[in-house]
């Protein structure tokens, strides 16, 4: 005898997982969370670069689990596995997901992007379709992943900027480096818009949660207040205060079972630890496991009743991923060469630089032409010392060691400080983007790991360069030295999409409108998956609203049955 | 192209067996034979009277063994630490230790020009960096002696244990 002891299984604690497991926790309903990652509490994360950063304390090693990654050189594809290459397209496995380790930087996306293709058209090469749902209809999960994740920022009205129903945020912006004056009159001056960028980041205390305390060393590393807005923080500890929410980490999905063609019945997990199997039973089952690990899931969850994988009669799954188009730039600002501020306060730690321009959203140019555009975030370089001190020490080709090496490094840490920005467009969806299964690479549970084929569109180069050169002009004008920019079509792991799209026609879509299988009704899929365009922002807040609109409807579902 | 095959791209051992270093206790065994020649290029890397601390002064051989011996570390790598160490202790004639600093300069930027020997050093400065820089607990930075030196220092809170006690 079986027993279903969930009324739903979540698979993956991220940011996805954890919206889903918060909105049914909270409504009554048990719930379980399979993560395959252990559990790290606010208390064990430090700033340890060695770990976090250099090491894969948080990841699996690439010799237990990795992908094969096919990129084309010079005309052929070629396959390299990412134990071989060391390019690792893991984010973050341990209970909160990458969520734990992100900057935080966070943007709705625009009317716009819902309706990409009736806006701009047909882009040659590219599958770039409208999502079957409008931004009204995703606000108010803007909204609340706002109040619950803690987003804190400062509402401008700008043509770039959504709608919103509340007039401002809740929680103010974080504080602020003096470097903002000198990039905020320096935008004046070339007439472009600064914003205040949102970010998951909470300046104020909220429940559990302390206010930020400006650690220095955000991005890559867990938070050790609870500012941060990871799910582990915002969404599971008040799920597991419920009662309802069971968590179990250190346990890794293998497939899910399907006995009869439209249900799961259970999924297959291994206990990473003692490596035993079991199975986990329950009514329905979400996936959020993180896009390019989702759609691997379903793929491998093939059978008889679906040959080409879970879901998978429209052959769309694992189709069009996309990852966050786009490119960065730096430049040095000079303690003898400094405008506008003083130097010691430039290089006061911790304080962010929070500054976005979405003036290049949309470009319509008498010159340049119409097209889709993208945002751009600003930031100072990464804190990290040991990176910071191990790049760039060449000259005429050669290291620098000895003396000369004490000098350039105490010249570099103490006389200057590098600032950035990042550039996110479009990464419009194309026939070699997509995740399918390895036929000869296992990971170390046995199952076949994920095989991206990675390429971009041209066009996405083009907006990327197009960018570039607006943001070198900044920093040119901010007074910064060795202004320069790289623009390429390699993707970045940690902002990935696509590969099960939601639609409303079976025949082109994975998921529905409510990013419910087509075919298998009791299974979701809550992560970035379902998104057929990613827009000119960083996804997290779009993924977090998702989930909770999918959990919504999950818990409608709940009640009928 | 194949990470092993990167490098060792250029090696005068070539594609001979390289060293094995599956057991702990062999991996220590071997290391003791190269230990002196490694600290030497540490030491010339990072000589006392720099501005940034020495790698004497640090230990910081100390910390690339307890590194690179464990068994979370890149078995490839740490191979080819091993080495590299004998590549040069071979191209030197035995005599690397002994030399004078100008000597040993010649000797490294010698190495350095193939491209066996560059990805050598490259690895030898990213382990000494990495004692150098890391947090005090992982015994290379001393009295946080590196940090200062920047003046940039690592944030709160630190680590208490090392990342393999994680
Ligand atoms: C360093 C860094 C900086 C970032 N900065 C930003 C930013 O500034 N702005 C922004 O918008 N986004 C940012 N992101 C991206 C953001 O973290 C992700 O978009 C978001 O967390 C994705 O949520 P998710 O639920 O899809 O996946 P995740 O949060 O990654 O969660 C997926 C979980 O599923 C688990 N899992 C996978 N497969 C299985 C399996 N088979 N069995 C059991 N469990 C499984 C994983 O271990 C993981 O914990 C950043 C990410 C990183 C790493
Ligand atoms: S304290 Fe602030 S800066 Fe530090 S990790 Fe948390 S949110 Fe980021």
């Amino acid at each position: 005898m079986t027993t279903v002891k969930y009324d739903v299984v979540i698979v993956g604690s991220g940011a996805s997982g954890g919206a889903v497991a918060y909105t049914l926790a909270k409504a009554g309903y048990k719930v379980a969370v399979l993560e395959k990652g252990r559990l790290l509490k606010r208390e064990e994360f430090s700033k340890d670069e060695l770990a976090y950063c250099r090491r894969d304390i948080v990841t699996p090693s690439l010799f237990d689990e990795y992908h094969v990654i096919e990129e084309r050189v010079d005309g052929k594809w070629e396959s390299t596995p990412t134990y071989d290459s060391g390019w690792s397209f893991w984010n973050g496995n341990v209970v909160g997901g990458s969520s734990n380790f992100m900057s935080g930087m966070l943007h709705r996306m625009h009317p716009d992007d819902f309706r990409l293709k009736s806006k701009y058209g047909a882009i040659e090469g590219a599958n770039v379709v409208d999502w079957p749902i409008s931004y009204e209809e995703m606000e108010p999960y803007y909204l609340q992943a706002e109040e619950l994740v803690g987003i804190s920022g400062k509402y401008q009205k700008h043509p770039a900027e959504p709608p919103r129903s509340t007039a401002d945020f809740t929680q103010p912006p974080t504080n602020e480096n003096a470097v903002v004056k000198l990039l905020d009159k320096s935008c004046r001056e070339l007439d472009i818009t600064p914003l205040v960028t949102p970010r998951a980041v909470l300046s104020r205390d909220k429940g559990h949660r302390n206010a930020c305390y400006y650690s220095n060393f955000c991005g890559s590393y867990g938070c050790s207040s609870g500012a941060k807005g990871s799910s582990r923080e915002a969404l599971l500890m008040p799920a597991l205060a419920t009662g309802n929410l069971t968590l179990k980490s250190n346990t890794y999905v293998k497939s899910l079972h399907t006995s009869r063609k439209d249900a799961v019945d259970y999924a297959v997990v291994v206990d990473t630890i003692s490596g035993k199997e079991e199975k986990i039973y329950a009514k329905m089952f979400v996936v959020a496991a993180q896009a390019h690990e989702s759609a691997r899931l379903l793929l491998n969850s093939a059978n008889a009743l679906h040959p080409n994988g879970l879901g998978n009669s429209s052959g769309e799954l694992g189709k069009n991923l996309v990852f966050s188009a786009g490119g960065s730039g730096e430049g040095e600002l000079h303690e003898d060469s400094l405008k506008e501020i003083k130097f010691e306060e430039l290089m006061q730690t911790g304080l962010f630089v929070n500054r976005s321009i979405l003036d290049w959203y949309f470009i319509d140019h008498w010159w340049d032409g119409k097209f889709k555009g993208g945002s751009v975030e600003f930031m100072f370089e990464h804190q990290n010392i040991i990176s910071r001190a191990r790049k760039n020490n060449e000259e005429n080709g050669k290291m620098v060691w000895g003396t000369v090496l004490g000098e350039k490094l105490t010249e570099r840490f103490t006389k200057s400080k590098k600032i950035r920005f990042e550039i996110f467009n479009d990464w419009l969806p194309n026939d070699n983007c997509f995740v399918s299964l390895d036929k000869n690479h296992k990971d170390k549970y046995g199952m076949p790991v994920g095989k991206l084929r990675l390429e971009g569109h041209p066009q996405d180069l083009k907006v990327g360069k197009y960018i570039a050169k607006k943001c070198e002009k900044v920093l040119e004008e901010m007074g910064a030295q060795n202004v320069y920019s790289s623009v390429s079509s390699a993707p970045p792991q940690n902002l990935v999409a696509g590969g099960c799209r939601f639609g409303n026609d079976p025949k082109t879509s994975v998921l529905n409108k409510y990013c419910q299988s087509h075919d298998v009704a009791n299974l979701f899929v809550a992560d970035a998956s379902f998104m057929p365009t990613g827009g000119s922002v960083p996804y997290t807040w779009t993924i977090y609203a998702n989930a909770f609109r999918v959990a919504d409807h999950i818990k409608k579902k709940l009640k009928a049955l | 192209m194949q990470r092993r095959h990167f490098l060792i791209l250029g090696s005068l051992l070539g594609a001979s067996p390289y060293i094995e270093a599956k057991a702990q206790s062999a991996f220590s065994k071997k290391f003791e034979n190269v230990k002196s020649t490694i600290a030497a290029v540490q030491e010339h890397m990072f000589p006392q009277g720099s501005k940034i601390p020495s790698a004497r002064e640090m230990n910081t051989i100390r910390f690339l063994f307890e590194t690179v011996e464990h068994k979370s570390y890149d078995k490839d790598i740490r191979a080819f630490v091993l080495e590299g160490a004998q590549e040069l202790i071979d191209r030197e004639k035995g005599k690397f230790n002994t030399m004078t600093a100008a000597e040993k300069e010649k000797a490294l930027r010698g190495f350095e020009e193939t491209n066996y020997g560059r990805n050598w050093l490259s690895r030898i400065m990213t382990l000494t960096m990495e004692g150098l820089f890391s947090a005090p607990v992982y015994g290379s930075n001393q009295k946080e002696a590196g940090w200062k030196a920047l003046s940039a220092y690592g944030g709160e809170p630190k680590p208490t244990v090392r990342y393999v006690a994680l």
